[in-house]
């Protein structure tokens, strides 16, 4: 654990120490910032304000975010050489893997909770469904957790940090527009099961309308899993690589 | 400290390193000797617990590194050739990360005294990426020696650097010799003949010969090897009558006089001098010479 706190750390204060991050970070704010202001416009004539408008945003830009915020984590390490001394200190490859992961996680939260300025803004000026803004906000939650994990998954499988980047983005897009697939094919069984696969599937019927289900939790944290259990195995497999 | 018996290591068809076997003691500094290609750097991976040898085994500090891989992370400090940084972090925040990272106990106080001996103390606060090549060895020196390893693992620590700092390199690697054990590698044949107390050579995965490089000559070139110069007749005349005693097989000039080579431990002095009286020619200079490492490294590469 101990191991994973310092790697964590040391991350963390990279994702600070990166114009990059930043710049992520400036576009983000703008992006539901412009969206905050437009959706609050409309509700004075329109339509009452939208709980889940921010983090059903971001379902969508996660996409992009996530290879942007991950692609450094491994690709990097592999690029300096120090994965060298990584591997030889006296630790875990899974510390290295995990706390890379959770650091990129935390910074997520980190521009995640930036976002709840506009939700206090919210209930300031009208009558927000609180709880259908929490669910929502939980979803995208383990959503970027799931997205980043994909994306330090491929960080770990070359020193180049842009096709780190591409292949995440490509991936992630097969991910989230997969239950397209389903719309054209003529047999509702498959078009379910293609649906259930998808990060989509698993946040706009559930957490997007205010309900927390576990299949999509589980879902989500299975991706985790799965990606960062494949990225242990491509760490590891360096040993082999030499 | 270190015991390597029988160590291989394949990539697919090529073998990097083929049954190696070699020793080294604590307070020893053990040279891994030999052109690119010769598994120096194979060898030095494994013993850091980076690779896993194909067969053989390994000991550092009485652990295998195969199954007892973190024991002997904790006790080696390792520089690879290419000095692995992180260019945005500052001096102190990149030693301090690995010392936490090797489960220092004072870190912050190890930190302090690792920067003051690699002389890094007035640049802790700068970034890793304004620092000279020499300045990054140092820090890599000091990443590896923060945790006080009883073993330390150098390869081509002198590599790519200003010959002011390669003296001062070198100058740190022996200084080692007190408190750990080093293994060292290199290509150049006279730093490791200033370095290291014993030496082993390699030669396309395989070891060829070890010992101190004052053994490896004797090893290589049995025999006594005398500079002899003598003076009252033409050079090659003085050839010819020191060809002639009895077990001299090689006599070549150099200099003003001649290298005379003779066969076993036979001393060629006293016929020399005999000689020299018998023939009424003054001897100007008579002495043993110790073939250099490069002389050896030369006959080995020939032989492999």
């Amino acid at each position: 654990m101990l191991t994973i706190w310092i790697i964590f750390r040391r991350e963390v204060a990279q994702y600070f120490a990166s114009p990059l991050a930043y710049l992520i970070a400036a576009a983000f704010l703008l992006l539901t910032g412009i969206t905050f202001n437009n959706d609050v416009a409309l509700s004075i004539t329109v339509k009452p304000v939208e709980p889940a408008l921010i983090p059903d945003l971001l379902a969508e830009i996660m996409v992009l975010i996530a290879p942007l915020l991950t692609m450094r984590l491994l690709a990097e390490e592999h690029r300096e050489g120090t994965v060298e001394l990584l591997l030889t200190a006296p630790i875990a490859d899974s510390s290295i893997v995990i706390g890379k992961f959770l650091s990129a996680w935390a910074y997520f939260t980190f521009l995640l909770a930036l976002t709840l300025l506009y939700q206090f803004i919210l209930v300031n000026i009208s009558q927000p469904d609180i709880a259908h803004t929490i669910a929502a906000y939980l979803g995208i939650w383990l959503y970027g957790g799931a997205t980043l994990a994909v994306g330090l998954l491929f960080s770990a499988t070359t020193e180049n940090q842009i096709l780190a980047a591409f292949l995440s983005l490509i991936t992630l897009l097969v991910l989230y527009f997969g239950d397209s697939a389903g719309q054209i094919v003529a047999n509702l069984d498959v078009a379910a099961i293609l649906f259930n696969l998808t990060l989509r599937g698993h946040y706009a019927p559930s957490f997007s309308i205010g309900v927390v289900r576990a299949e999509d939790v589980v879902y989500y944290a299975g991706v985790m899993a799965v990606a960062l259990f494949i990225a242990i195995r491509l760490l590891e497999s360096k040993r082999w690589r030499g | 400290m270190i015991v390597v018996k029988d160590l291989v290591r394949r990539y697919g068809t090529h073998t990097a390193v083929d049954r190696l076997s070699f020793t080294a003691q604590p307070g020893e500094i053990v040279g891994l000797l030999g052109p690119n290609g010769a598994g120096k750097t194979t060898t030095m991976r494994i013993l850091t617990g980076f690779l896993p040898p194909t067969a053989g085994s390994v000991q550092v500090g009485g652990f295998d590194v195969q199954t007892d891989s973190l024991e002997v992370r904790r006790r080696v400090g390792y520089l690879p050739e290419r000095v692995p940084v992180y260019p945005d972090m500052t001096v102190r925040g990149y030693v301090l990360f690995w010392a936490r990272l090797r489960g220092v106990p004072r870190p912050a106080a190890a930190v302090e005294a690792v920067l003051k001996r690699f002389d890094l103390l007035d640049r802790q606060h700068k970034l890793v990426r304004s620092l000279s090549k020499g300045l990054r060895q140092r820090l890599g020196l000091a990443q590896a020696l923060v945790h006080n390893p009883p073993v330390v693992i150098l390869d081509e620590p002198t590599i790519g650097i200003d010959p002011g700092q390669v003296i001062e390199v070198r100058e740190v690697v022996k200084s080692l010799r007190q408190e750990h054990t080093v293994l060292f590698s290199s290509h150049i044949l006279s730093e490791v003949e200033q370095v290291c107390d014993r030496v082993v050579i390699l030669h396309r995965g395989r070891m060829v010969a070890a010992g101190t490089p004052e053994v490896l000559g004797r090893q290589m070139k049995p025999g006594t090897h005398l500079y002899v110069a003598l003076g009252g007749k033409a050079p090659a005349e003085i050839k010819k009558l020191l060809q002639k005693l009895d077990g001299v097989h090689t006599v070549r000039e150099q200099g003003a006089g001649f290298v005379i080579s003779s066969h076993g431990e036979r001393d060629q002095r006293a016929a020399v001098t005999a000689l020299s009286a018998r023939h009424g020619l003054p001897l100007l200079e008579l002495r043993p010479i110790e073939l250099s490492l490069e002389d050896i490294f030369l006959t080995l590469l020939e032989k492999g």
